[in-house]
């Protein structure tokens, strides 16, 4: 898979993120469930599957996640669209870098099942702030990964 | 990722013995797990480096305070991921002679070890992004010049008789984290023989 996601705007999303970040993960209390599971669970995704787990997770974001996020502050709303159109950017660059080549074994399909799953444990304004909050895990998994499939 | 958390006394205790005991929590199990070596301790800090040394995962801490016979209410941490939060201390700096330049060469920090006979695993091989960010300070000009590099650096332009100054920081592109920088080096070029020999 060559390398798809460009770095500049995985940076911009984390920058983005950061700054709300305690804001996100301060709300939410729920300390026992985890949506995305930790790093070590994407982790288990093999190089093959990347860019389908990702293109998988980027839409979760997109139809689920900032859909379903009711957001109070007017700061973090700003900061969160920002997100969401990134993410947008992100998907469009997939989308043109990968064409044909982002099948999904079903390893892929259990992993982005796995996380459906557990956003339809919550209730949904806790799902979203969760999934929100754990953008963090998302983009270090995206970091890590999208760097080292740069060889096809 | 040596992770230490501290704290600072409640107020109002008046000469009061306090001691303080930790908790920490990770990410997504089911409950709060005490600390061995942080029960009842009345110094205000705790090492939770091995409790937290899968980097990977996140982690809350908490820490409560007792004091003849109250105690007060946890005081809780924001939720702590090492892999993004940690401080990547600076790298090993050796500085090898060349007939006309000086190389600057970087090896990574090493993870801090639970127990120091453990294999040693390089900063490098947690972040394969790390870079360093190399500053040269020429003492006469009293100017600073920077450099990004991954390994190693040389330098063929300087100046001859003249003592430089460096200093090195790892960082790691993303999320911001405070800075380690090295310990200042110097060193002094050679004069240039040519103007000798005149």
């Amino acid at each position: 898979l060559r390398r798809c996601l460009s770095s500049v705007d995985v940076h911009r999303i984390e920058q983005s993120f950061w700054d709300i970040r305690r804001a996100l993960q301060t709300k939410d209390t729920f300390k026992n469930i985890t949506i995305l599971s930790s790093l070590k669970n994407l982790d288990s995704i093999k190089p093959v599957d990347v860019c389908c787990v990702t293109r998988h997770l980027l839409t979760f974001y997109r139809d689920r996640v900032f859909k379903d996020h009711q957001e109070t502050s007017h700061e973090v709303k700003r900061k969160i669209s920002k997100i969401a159109n990134l993410f947008l950017q992100m998907q469009r660059t997939l989308e043109q870098c990968v064409h044909s080549q982002c099948g999904c074994s079903q390893e892929a399909t259990n992993a982005t099942r796995i996380v459906q799953d557990n956003y339809n444990q919550l209730e949904v304004s806790s799902a979203a702030l969760k999934s929100l909050g754990e953008l963090d895990i998302f983009l270090a998994w995206i970091g890590k990964n999208h760097r080292e499939t740069s060889a096809a | 990722m040596k992770n230490v958390l501290h704290w600072n006394p409640p107020k109002g205790q008046h000469g009061a013995e306090v001691t303080y005991t930790v908790q920490y929590f990770i990410y997504g199990q089911k409950e709060w797990l005490s600390v061995s070596g942080c029960r009842s301790i009345s110094r205000t800090y705790c090492d939770l480096s091995a409790e937290t040394s899968d980097y990977e995962h996140q982690y809350y801490a908490k820490v409560q305070a007792t004091w003849e016979t109250k105690c007060s209410e946890w005081a809780e941490t924001g939720r702590f991921y090492p892999f993004l939060e940690t401080q990547v201390g600076p790298p090993e700096v050796v500085l090898k002679t060349g007939e006309k330049s000086i190389s600057i060469v970087l090896t990574a920090p090493e993870k801090w070890k639970i127990n120091p006979k453990d294999d040693p695993v390089s900063m490098q091989q947690i972040y394969s992004n790390l870079k360093y960010n190399v500053s040269v300070y020429n003492t006469k000009s009293r100017m600073w010049s920077q450099y990004i590099t991954n390994s190693t650096l040389e330098f063929t332009w300087l100046e001859p008789s003249i003592q430089y100054c460096i200093h090195v920081e790892s960082f790691v592109p993303g999320p911001p984290r405070l800075p380690l920088p090295s310990q200042k080096r110097c060193f002094s070029t050679l004069k240039d023989r040519m103007s000798a020999l005149k």
